[in-house]
């Protein structure tokens, strides 16, 4: 499979090397990109992505169109949280949903990526089919915040 | 030693429309999925609660959607009728 729903293995180091920052205030820029798997991209390159991925990259990108461009839309960060209990808890990051207006857009995955600090990958995420605007809204709703749900979650 | 256990991807919903913007179905839609989770492993009756109170939630949002669009269509008529904008007001009017 092209594009495999993953956490990066790079964000893992790079996590522990405090290049990423969740929080809402101050928190470090992330972005996500759209890819697809075969047409539809801007080249003829088919976007490969997984939990290899280690940085954005433009292959397989969907092309500019409506509210997107190169690189993708600035995503709004949820303040990250973790139950307080005596027992282990799942700590947990997410995003407010993002839309791409007026867009043609055919995409099969996407790369949340961190813009701020050497483009580097965040985690891939499969539609599991292709997914397609036509002059219309693309729209990503991230998942509930919770410890069952949110986007990013470390048990 | 301490070692951190599972990390995990959530699932994300794409919604899409065609010339134009999303529906107010869709909306609702996008709307109860954030209010309303079903856990999987919920005891059956508990599921079928909630199912339903998804489904009544869905309605009420769709119906208020409704209306919020449809006042915020007439604000903006009566903005364009005040700048001699009639026609362009007639248009939006009729949406």
């Amino acid at each position: 499979m092209a594009i495999a729903q993953a956490m990066c293995n790079s964000f893992k180091k790079t996590l522990l090397e405090g290049k990423h920052n969740f929080l809402n205030s101050g928190g470090s820029a992330f972005k996500l990109a759209l890819y697809a798997e075969s047409s539809g991209g801007k080249n003829t390159s088919t976007a490969t992505l997984g939990f290899g991925t280690t940085a954005f990259t433009t292959t397989g990108e969907v092309q500019t169109s409506g509210s997107y461009s190169t690189g993708g839309g600035a995503l709004t960060r949820v303040n990250p949280s973790v139950a307080t209990a005596t027992t282990t808890q799942t700590a947990f990051t997410d995003f407010a949903d993002l839309s791409f207006t007026t867009a043609s857009i055919t995409a099969m995955g996407a790369l949340i990526y961190n813009s701020a600090t050497g483009n580097h990958s965040v985690c891939v995420l499969d539609f599991t089919s292709n997914k397609t605007s036509t002059s219309g809204t693309f729209t990503i709703q991230f998942p509930t915040a919770d410890a069952s749900n949110a986007i990013i979650r470390i048990a | 030693m301490f070692e951190i256990g599972v990390s995990t991807v959530g699932n994300v919903n794409v919604h899409t429309s065609q010339n134009g913007g999303l529906t107010n179905e869709q909306v609702a839609d996008l709307a109860v999925e954030k209010i309303v989770s079903i856990s999987d492993d919920a005891p059956p009756h508990i599921r079928q609660q909630a199912k339903q109170f998804r489904e009544h939630l869905k309605k009420v949002l769709y119906n208020y959607l409704l209306l919020a669009r449809r006042e915020e269509r007439a604000s903006i008529v009566h903005i364009l009728r005040s700048n001699g904008q009639k026609e362009l007001a007639e248009y939006i009017r009729r949406l």
